[in-house]
């Protein structure tokens, strides 16, 4: 279900997109019914922890899914009005990196160790552009500029091991944004760096989508990084979508269990200090051992008979915003009728 | 270890190739166990014509060779030897390899750098020639032709578990031990060599193939044990009439090859079973 | 007299491009039953400081003294007995465990190498799982059956077994997921609540570290530019660097995120073979002036039990701090 500004056209619009896993367990739904738009301009934050299936969604949307195990099974990923997930090969491999570019968690292994950074990002440009070498060349040097990396033309003929943590990531940064794509996907962009090298890249990507007005999908499992740049979040858990509202309400009032869970589970300056962090007791069921029901029933202190037996839909429980959560309906529904609309 | 020791089993057992090749070992295994029952004199005898091609006669069902013995009866022989040489072999091999490696990575220093130039000039010398040498100086007998197989098969083995341990000394799980007052030999037997051998031991299983093979050349050489029979030999007597009578090469040298080819396939099941990038979470 | 002090410890080793001093000068002291929180980023030294604390690695200068007794050059021999006074808990919980010991072992490790016979072995080791909130059946079973969060349970449990005094937690639960990490936190909160154990709980987490710690330490490139009391030195930084720390940090609030004025560090961190000559932080530090590349400032008590290496800290500066460093609120 979409939400969102319904002015704003979407330049992304995932509908009811399923990712199954084919093991020799069985196949496990990995992304189950997801949907999701993004508009121009606009950041939406994917939060989940290990498993919830948020890479896979990226992947999935950049037609990079590991293919075994991996498949998309059903449903649509519509960039600008076409569905990537019919094109062919040969056809998304021309929206790749031109209208669509994704940035990865860990830049020292995620660039080419035995060529030079200049190569790499002259490589990028000039598949997307009929330029000569000497344009892509002036184009690179410009790029790295772009992502405010001191002494570029020198940086040019670095090797990726020569750079550090920061500036590896400026480099992907540099890459991705070479052909000027629409979207921008960032897989946990900053996990793998310094705190203070980790708010100059957020920041850094922040002012790229300002300037060039492209969207932006940060996947991130560190609600700090949602609370500083999204505009709108996605809660995911175990596959599925549980939850979805603009930041702040998102903070002030969670509506999903699992939600309100991890918020609680987050240290913050709010927080008395030394006081128990609000545990979310247990942990995330496999995929292969989904409880019927809500996946969040077993971890749940809300949840009750209807939780086990039906699968909670995303609802609009309150305006722009939807969550899968019985308890949450029936909190809601109990102060209207309080209220006594 | 029950559960570690099933996981194993049912992950060997997945890999179908390396099920064939555990097939053909076994029946190896099997030939060469039962061959005093089914052929019970000296296989070098002659017992028949010379040159009788195979499915002939019934008496000779692999034919005979150039000078009259049973093939049949060779074969059976010398999959005795071959087993026997390509276990004690890769044995000796192993346990040099293991640990000259494991104490070059575990001392380091001065340690390492003269176990590691040890195990180089051992790399540097042509192997079937050091074999040939020390079968020479020593003399034709098997034990010496097993002992001079392992002293030229050590070295990967040698350099595998250096590496190996040299990774896993540097693991928190180690350094967790070191933290709680451990000592050194108990680490590196302890805890260390079990991380370290899943790799080992599919290298050794390759080792045998390759001392099988050194035997065979050896033995095609007429550098063997002059008493035993031995596929190589097979091989080396039967060059002369390869236009005519090929078969005399042909027959051993399929079981060498498949004796090789299921070794090797064992090997790649025993990694597929052992390696811990494949362990689903 | 403190459980555990640390005087001007130092360590170095060399690398192919030279000399790099991992721990510079590091004075610190640790009290009963109270929680040392120790925050840099990466290269600031503080996981080579706990190891070298735990005798993992050698140190080239400096005391450590644990329980009364200087264990800083203490032959092997010696140590084993010190050890039982001072554990470890590890960063990776798929890594601090050995794949092919069931929990059961690994638990008992410690106080097998100290000699207890297997049928005390056995019944602590039942003790421990049950106090780290694993059933007893998991005595028998691997480590690759256990959730991330499982297995750092297991090393706490192992951490305990021989009741030390001092833990030093290693980045305990940086790499768990942050459901779990609630409740790993809480139960180290617990143990130390009901055992009376001191942490020094290393960590680059800021949040993290300031929730659980009572004291702080900040360090970069191997110094102490730091420390005080926890709330305190959140709320009122007195080093340019930990003021850049807590503004960089992200916080889970997003109308706080987007009302509070950062000014970002600019650079990147320097590398520790070619520290910068006077202040190590004065190439990065938007209040640097001449003294601050020339003179290495000495650290010195500010107010109360507030440290600080800095020529011009900020609590003196209040008054006319410049527009450009911004406020943490």
């Amino acid at each position: 279900m979409a939400v969102g500004d319904p002015e704003r056209t979407a330049i992304l619009d995932i509908d009811r997109l399923q990712v199954s896993l084919f093991t020799r367990r069985g196949v496990l739904p990995a992304v189950d019914g997801l949907s999701l738009t993004v508009a121009a301009r606009e950041t939406v934050a994917i939060v989940g922890e290990s498993g919830c299936g948020k890479s896979l969604t990226a992947l999935a949307v950049m037609r990079l899914l590991p293919e075994p195990p991996a498949k998309i099974v059903s449903g649509a990923v519509r960039f600008m009005g076409r569905d990537l997930a019919s094109l062919s090969d040969r056809a998304m491999r021309r929206v790749r990196g031109k209208d669509i570019s994704m940035i990865f968690q860990d830049p020292m292994t995620s660039l080419n160790p035995v060529t030079t950074v200049g190569d790499q990002l002259i490589e990028a440009i000039q598949w997307h552009n009929d330029v000569s070498r000497r344009e892509a060349h002036a184009r690179a040097v410009e790029l790295l500029r772009q992502v405010r990396i001191p002494d570029a033309e020198r940086r040019l003929d670095d090797y990726p091991h020569q750079m550090s943590g920061g500036m590896s990531q400026r480099v992907m940064i540099a890459m991705a944004i070479a052909c000027g794509p629409k979207l921008l996907i960032a897989d946990e962009p900053t996990t793998a760096l310094d705190v203070t090298i980790q708010a100059q890249i957020l920041e850094l990507i922040k002012e790229l989508q300002a300037s060039s007005g492209m969207g932006l999908i940060i996947i991130t499992h560190d609600l700090g990084v949602v609370a500083e740049t999204a505009d709108r979040v996605v809660v995911m858990y175990a596959g599925r979508k549980v939850e979805e509202a603009p930041v702040e309400a998102l903070f002030e009032r969670p509506l999903h269990r699992y939600t309100s869970g991890l918020l609680g589970a987050t240290p913050s300056a709010k927080r008395r200090r030394g006081s128990r962090l609000a545990e979310i007791g247990g942990s995330v069921p496999a995929l292969s051992e989904l409880p019927a029901g809500c996946a969040f029933q077993n971890r749940c202190a809300d949840a009750f008979d209807r939780c086990r037996t039906e699968r909670p839909k995303l609802m609009p429980l309150m305006p722009g915003r939807t969550a899968a959560c019985f308890a949450a309906e029936e909190e809601l529904s109990r102060h209207v009728a309080a209220i006594g609309t | 270890m029950p559960s570690l020791a099933t996981d194993f089993v049912r992950r060997f057992a997945r890999n179908r190739a390396a099920l064939v090749g555990l097939v053909l070992v076994i029946a190896l295994i099997g030939v060469a166990l039962a061959a005093p029952w089914m052929f019970p004199k000296n296989p070098l005898r002659i017992v028949g014509r010379p040159e009788i091609w195979p499915f002939v006669n019934a008496r000779f069902p692999l034919g005979t060779d150039s000078l009259g013995r049973d093939i049949a009866a060779m074969i059976a022989h010398g999959a005795r030897t071959t087993l026997l040489i390509g276990l004690c072999a890769s044995l000796t091999a192993t346990l040099i390899g293991i640990t000259v490696g494991a104490s070059a990575a575990f001392f380091g220093g001065w340690v390492d750098e003269m176990l590691m130039r040890f195990t180089e000039l051992f790399q540097t010398i042509p192997n079937l020639i050091f074999v040939l040498t020390i079968v020479s100086i020593l003399g034709q007998k098997i034990e010496y032709v097993t002992i001079a197989v392992g002293i030229v098969t050590w070295t990967p083995i040698a350099r595998l578990t250096r590496a190996e341990f040299m990774s896993l000394r540097d693991r928190e799980f180690v350094q967790a031990c070191r933290a709680m007052g451990m000592g050194n030999m108990r680490i590196m037997l302890g805890e260390i060599l079990p991380n370290a051998l899943p790799p080992v031991i599919v290298l050794s299983s390759l080792v045998i193939a390759g001392a099988v093979l050194f035997e065979s050349a050896v033995s095609f050489l007429g550098l063997g044990d002059p008493n035993i029979s031995s596929w190589g030999r097979l091989i080396g007597d039967g060059r002369t009439l390869i236009r005519t009578s090929w078969y005399i090469c042909a027959v051993p040298g399929l079981a060498i090859m498949l004796t090789v080819l299921a070794l090797n396939l064992i090997g790649d099941g025993l990694n597929d079973a052992l390696n811990p990038k494949l362990r689903d979470r | 007299m403190s459980l555990l002090s640390v005087l001007s410890l130092c360590v170095q080793y060399q690398t192919a491009q030279g000399t790099v001093r991992a721990v510079d000068d590091v004075s610190f002291e640790l009290e009963p039953g109270e929680t040392l929180g120790l925050v840099g980023e990466s290269g600031c030294g503080k996981s080579t400081l706990g190891k070298a604390i735990m005798r993992l690695v050698p140190s080239s200068d400096g005391v450590v003294v644990l329980d009364g007794q200087d264990i800083t050059r203490m032959p092997n021999a010696g140590l084993k007995s010190v050890r039982k006074n001072m554990q470890m808990i590890f960063q990776d919980p798929y890594g601090s465990l050995n794949p092919r010991h069931d929990v059961g072992t690994i638990v008992g490790q410690p106080l097998s190498v100290a000699g207890w016979s297997r049928k005390d072995i056995r019944d602590r080791v039942a003790d421990l799982l049950r106090q780290v909130g694993l059933s007893a059946d998991a005595a028998r079973r691997y480590p690759h059956e256990f959730s991330g969060g499982q297995r750092q349970r297991v090393g706490i449990a192992r951490a305990l077994a021989l009741r030390p005094k001092v833990i030093i937690c290693d980045e305990p639960v940086s790499a768990l997921d942050v459901s779990v990490r609630a409740q790993v936190i809480n139960l180290l909160q617990d143990l130390q609540q009901q055992t009376g154990v001191s942490y020094l709980f290393i960590s680059h987490d800021l949040s993290v570290v300031e929730h659980v710690s009572d004291r702080l330490i900040v360090m970069y490139l191997g110094r102490i530019v730091e420390s005080g009391r926890g709330a305190e030195v959140w709320e009122q930084p007195a080093h340019p660097y930990t003021l850049a720390l807590l503004t960089a940090a992200p916080v889970a609030d997003p109308k706080l995120a987007r009302s509070r004025t950062k000014n970002l560090l600019q650079g990147e961190l320097p590398s520790p073979l070619n520290p910068p000559p006077g202040c190590s932080f004065h190439v990065r530090c938007p209040m640097a002036r001449e003294r601050c590349r020339q003179e290495r400032p000495v650290l010195r008590n500010v107010s109360g039990d507030r440290m600080v290496a800095c020529h011009y800290d900020l609590l003196e500066q209040s008054a006319e701090l410049p527009r450009a460093v911004g406020a943490a609120n």
